[in-house]
């Protein structure tokens, strides 16, 4: 590392600079953020990309079925002879904005519950503390389809299905941290001079957890995605005319040894949308969890 | 010991009771009628009163899970309202199957794991470390789903080498059943055709399963290897002059034995997930397949029993690893 | 009868093939074949999860209950006609309203006892009393007063009111031991007992019952229909995919594929070793309207909606299939082809929108279809795509059967759109007339809302007319009184399409239930 960049910047800056150079340095977190950062983009604006909107809408071209692909359509059609690109670029939106939702969903269940039993302890934390282990009894996607079993399909349901089964993970981290620091003297003096439960919990020991909560919702994105199209491929998941990656992928089955491109696009889709964000999970967790770093 | 293992025993009783709340929690307090859910579409606004009379579904809640615990206690699951069958019998009836595919897929990923972490470890930064680096990415990026099919597209159906599913050829009687798992039975039979063919259905889905453990195995191993061989009494051993796989294999395989143990007990959970979409993808007749049906059609009875045996199944290894673990390493008796 | 077995052999049926040599050992069929035993797969993707005959329905239960049970006649043939079963021979009164059926002497149940007509008359009893599964044909015609043991080897029945199509019904009444329910008959009039045991007559037994996965009939030792083929073991394989269905066929893994789509028939077209089989059968398929409640009560707005349809998108995506005309499948007694009916016409159906209490649009509507029928997500797609141009949306809920037919209980929990196969059980316009549109069958899913009194009177007079002129003649103006309603969007008459291996001897294509295969006839080359 340069003098010049360490000259004339605060301690902070520097470590944030050194991390974002670390980043930098590592190939596959650069993939990785590329691979998120295309697969967000085609959440936010992917209808708009779409060659053909109208069949996002659920238009339809019958005259045009099953075409393999070609430059009018580079993933072919479908049974219905709706664009499979526009379907993919559109189905972006559902597969990783749900995704998005469970892990922020979870996060923010599982940080409130983990700092109240972590700070109040006693019963509190003895309740909410079984009822997350609770959770590593059952395997998060049977959990979520008897929960979606029972609340029927729809892709709200599928959202707090799947994110039921994934506050617990935030919850004992948040408790952990919380319960490291309660003890320690920048706390016991805010008691001391009579600073309020609340207001020491928001205030004062919530920031200090933030770290690695972010750092376990990049790390979760992914295989939030991959559980949202899990659900999807069961059956599961969003009404049509909906574009979703893992419902393609379940109609496409029927279709595959000829009409194969039905099922690869999405599939990959899934792949690289779920590797993007593992890679940059694994990236950010070196850049921002100090312990990680060798 | 023996202290130690009743002990651990005891302990599990209130998580399964906890698991039974969780999973009555599911089926009653959810939104969503059960009774007319149970009581079947059919069902006139009579039938379904008389319906929750008889099981019970108009008492206060206490009383009804009083009730479906000691239902529960003499092997009642309900039963299914599609096809009217007991939800007990079918999960008896589709459970080996599972158990085989979690095994054999548990078997790959401990079988090629271990040696493939050791050679990364090994070879470290040279091209095996590399390339098994890479695969291990790929490997828990994929969806299982999606790798079924695209090993089902090519060796199957484009190839023709390997069945599309199933568990066993439909004409063939399978060998006389003992354990449930085919090739198991079909090796206590002797049938050495039976085993061939058994393995041939098994072994497309067990690869599918076991491709994201085995990716978690490998790695592990390599960080445990590195530990290993950086730490002192190797490089003594190695200035003392004593041949690399000796080293190897003196220290390293017996670390790997009990970094496999706990790594068996926190994947079979994960395993018996996973196999829910390998099983539909492959048509394998188990638990996962069971419950996938009975989701889409809204078969409620069927999907909570398959949450409860596999959450109790899960419960039961950690038991056994625990108990296992203290049999290793005695220290953690005390706890 | 289309049928055209594959002579060439194209590049990608020799890459099979030799995979297919490759893995020779692997091949299921070889043990059979030594064993001397000849077994028939039939794939299929539907479960046999009940096999009381009085309680299940379906096809594949039909399949299961087609070559175990008996009934008195069954069908054959194309056209359909009865042929004597359990019954060697019958004869009726002038007036239809009298049946008497003489037992074929030699007729036993696996049990070895004879077949009586006590038997005949408990079956018809229990049938009418549990009023499930197949009841509803004769719901309303046989009482339980009118079937009649004349003596051990004749049954006599006086019909209620007259029923031309009482000999069609017949096949679908199966006749079940008294003995042997009796002694299992538990609390719940024997259905326990017999959803997975057997007290039948027919050519076949359960061997192996593996739900979700196969069931496998054998041959019973000595049956007492004579003739038959030399099958000696059926398996009926759950397979879900029609895709995997198709491939099993192709490597020779199945003999009888039931459920496949277009694009597979299409696949199997010029492959070896394969006979294709697509024939058109009275099979209807409409979306029903919610005539009684919500937005499309208004005649108007359904004919905005019918004019609107594209047909067209949906024969596309049905593939092998013919639009319909009118109510009635074509070819049937009475159909008229030259019926007026709505064709997809974007300025008519702007009028009528005009014209109705929307003129804006701007609604959203609803359909349920059957959860996983791919064929009925498409229509659904494809009446999302035509209710735009109107300014309708369309909200689609994939449901599972029993709660849409839970839907059907009355007009306020029916959805504006409801998708209906109608399977003909028997080859007469009654069949379809009046399970879909007599308002006696509200509440029930083959007519849940439509109700019109001058429909229903023709319905009756069909039934109750023997004279074919005259039948004739009514039906046709049921037929216009029906379209000028407008209660469905009449869709299309898909073909049955079945594939068998070359090596299937002895396959007759009757157009009733044709995917529940009878096996007693065929053979293994």
């Amino acid at each position: 590392m340069s003098a010049a960049l360490e000259a004339g910047a605060s301690p902070r800056r520097v470590a944030w600079r050194r991390a974002v150079y670390r980043f930098g340095q590592s190939r596959l977190s650069l993939v990785g953020l590329a691979l998120s950062g295309l697969v967000l983009a085609m959440a936010l604006f992917g209808g708009l990309l779409a060659p053909y909107p109208e069949h996002v809408a659920g238009g339809i071209a019958t005259g045009a079925r099953f075409a393999p692909p070609s430059l009018a359509h580079p993933f072919g059609t479908n049974e219905l002879g709706q664009d499979v690109l526009s379907l993919v670029l559109a189905g972006a939106r559902v597969s990783v904005l749900a995704g998005l939702a469970v892990v922020l969903l979870g996060a923010l269940v599982g940080t409130a519950l983990g700092a109240i039993a972590g700070y109040a302890g006693g019963w509190t934390d003895e309740i909410l503390m079984r009822l997350a282990d609770l959770k590593l009894t059952v395997p998060g996607l049977i959990l979520a389809m008897a929960v979606a079993a029972a609340l029927g399909p729809g892709l709200l349901n599928m959202v707090v299905a799947i994110a039921l089964s994934w506050w617990p993970g935030f919850a004992r981290l948040v408790r952990g941290e919380v319960l490291a620091r309660r003890e320690e003297p920048y706390i016991v003096a805010a008691r001391a001079v009579g600073v309020g439960r609340v207001r020491i919990l928001l205030r004062h020991l919530l920031p200090n957890v933030l770290t690695p909560v972010i750092v376990k919702v990049s790390l979760d994105v992914g295989f939030a995605i991959l559980a949202v199209a899990s659900l999807g491929f069961i059956g599961i998941g969003v009404k049509p005319p909906t574009p979703e990656w893992g419902s393609l992928l379940a109609i496409a089955r029927s279709y595959m040894p000829d009409f194969w491109w039905m099922a690869i696009f999405p599939g990959l889709a899934i792949f690289v949308a779920v590797l993007g964000f593992n890679l940059l999970g694994d990236g950010l967790r070196d850049l921002l969890d100090p312990r990680t770093r060798r | 010991m023996l202290g130690f293992v009743l002990r651990r025993i005891a302990l599990t009783i209130p998580v399964l009771l906890g698991l039974t709340v969780l999973v009555f929690a599911i089926a009653r307090l959810l939104p969503g009628d059960p009774v007319a859910l149970a009581a079947g579409p059919n069902a006139t606004p009579a039938e379904i009163e008389a319906y929750a009379r008889e099981f019970g579904l108009d008492r206060p809640i206490p009383v009804q899970y009083w009730t479906y615990l000691t239902g529960l206690l003499s092997g009642d699951m309900g039963v299914s309202i599609f096809t009217r069958r007991p939800v007990a019998e079918d999960i008896a009836a589709y459970l080996p199957a599972t158990l085989e595919l979690v095994l054999a897929a548990m078997l790959l990923a401990v079988g090629l794991g271990l040696p493939a972490g050791l050679a990364a470890a090994v070879w470290r930064d040279r091209w095996p470390d590399t390339v098994s680096r890479v695969l291990a990415l790929g490997a828990i990026s994929m969806p299982r789903f999606f790798l079924g099919l695209l090993l089902q597209l090519g060796l199957a159906m484009a190839l023709g080498w390997l069945p599309l599913g199933g568990r066993f050829p439909i004409t063939e009687d399978p060998p006389p059943l003992v354990t449930g798992l085919l090739t198991l039975d079909a090796l206590l039979a002797g049938d050495l055709r039976a085993l061939g063919l058994a393995l041939q259905h098994l072994l497309l889905p067990a690869v599918a399963l076991s491709l994201s453990p085995l990716a978690t195995i490998m790695r592990m191993m390599r960080a445990s290897t590195l530990e290993v061989l950086s730490r002192d009494y190797v490089l003594t051993e190695r200035a003392l002059g004593l041949p690399e796989w000796q080293i190897i294999g003196k220290y390293v395989a017996r670390n790997a034995v009990s970094a496999t143990l706990t790594v068996i007990g926190l994947y079979f959970g994960w395993l018996l997930g996973g196999t829910v979409l390998v099983e539909t993808v492959f048509d394998w007749p188990g638990l996962g397949l069971y419950a996938t049906k009975s989701v889409v059609t809204q078969d409620f009875m069927p999907v909570i029993g398959v949450t409860l045996v596999i959450g109790t199944l899960f419960v039961a290894i950690n038991l056994v690893v625990d108990i296992l673990y203290g049999v290793v390493d005695p220290r953690v008796r005390v706890t | 009868m289309r049928i055209d077995a594959a002579q060439g052999l194209s590049r990608r049926g020799l890459m099979l093939a030799t995979g297919g040599a490759v893995l020779a050992a692997g091949v299921p069929g070889r043990a059979h074949a030594q064993a001397g035993r000849k077994v028939l797969i039939i794939a299929s993707n539907q479960d046999i999860p009940n096999f009381d005959p009085h309680v299940a329905t379906g096809y594949s239960a039909s399949f299961l209950l087609r070559n175990t049970y008996d009934s008195l006649v069954r069908v054959r043939g194309n056209p359909p006609t009865p042929v004597p079963a359990l019954a060697s021979s019958w004869s009726s009164s002038a007036d239809g309203r009298s049946f008497e059926f003489k037992l074929d002497p030699a007729a036993r149940f696996h049990s070895g006892k004879p077949v009586t007509a006590e038997d005949v008359v408990y079956s018809f009893r229990r049938a009418l009393r549990l009023n499930r599964g197949n009841a509803w044909m004769i719901q309303g015609v046989v009482g339980p007063d009118s079937v009649r043991a004349v003596d051990p080897g004749t049954v006599s029945f006086a019909l209620l009111k007259p029923f031309a199509a009482f000999l069609q019904v017949l096949p679908w009444i199966w006749i079940v031991e008294k003995a042997q329910v009796e002694v299992n008959l538990g609390g719940d009039d024997g259905q326990g007992w017999l959803r997975s045991n057997l007290a039948a007559s027919g050519p076949f037994r359960v061997r192996r019952a593996e739900a979700g996965n196969l069931y496998e009939l054998e041959r019973v030792e000595r049956p007492w229909q004579a003739g038959g083929g030399d099958v000696s073991h059926v398996i009926w394989r759950i397979t879900r995919e029609t895709a995997a269905q198709r491939l099993m066929l192709q490597r020779g893994e199945a003999h009888i594929a039931v459920d496949l789509t277009s694009e597979d028939m299409d696949a199997l077209k010029d492959r070896p070793g394969v006979v294709r089989i697509i024939e058109p059968e009275y099979r209807t398929f409409s979306i029903k309207m919610n005539t009684r409640h919500g937005p499309l009560a208004d005649p108007e707005l359904r004919k905005a909606v019918s004019y609107a349809f594209n047909y067209k998108a949906m024969l596309d995506a049905a593939g092998y299939a013919d639009l319909m005309v009118g109510p009635l499948p074509h070819g049937i007694l009475g159909h008229d082809p030259n019926l007026e009916v709505y064709r997809t016409d974007l300025a008519r159906a702007k009028e009528h929108l005009a014209r109705s209490k929307h003129p804006n649009g701007g609604l959203k509507l609803t359909m349920v279809h059957v959860s996983g029928l791919e064929q009925q997500r498409r229509w659904a797609l494809v009446l999302l795509d035509s209710l735009k141009p109107l300014g309708f949306e369309l909200d689609i809920k994939p449901m599972i059967w029993p709660d849409m037919v839970a839907a059907c209980r009355s007009p306020e929990t029916f959805p504006d759109f409801f998708p209906v196969y109608q399977t003909a059980n028997y080859g007469d316009p009654d069949n379809i007339a009046f399970a879909a549109y007599h308002s006696s069958r509200n509440g029930n899913w083959q007519n849940a809302v439509y109700a019109n009194p001058a429909v229903d009177a023709l319905i009756e007079q069909g039934r109750g007319e023997q004279d074919e002129a005259r039948r004739i003649a009514i039906y046709r103006d049921f037929q216009k009184a029906v379209v000028a309603d407008a209660p469905d969007i009449f869709g299309v008459l898909e073909r049955r399409k079945l594939a068998l291996r070359d090596n299937v001897r002895g396959f007759v294509f009757t157009p009733v239930a044709s995917n529940a295969i009878e096996a007693f006839a065929l053979s293994l080359a």
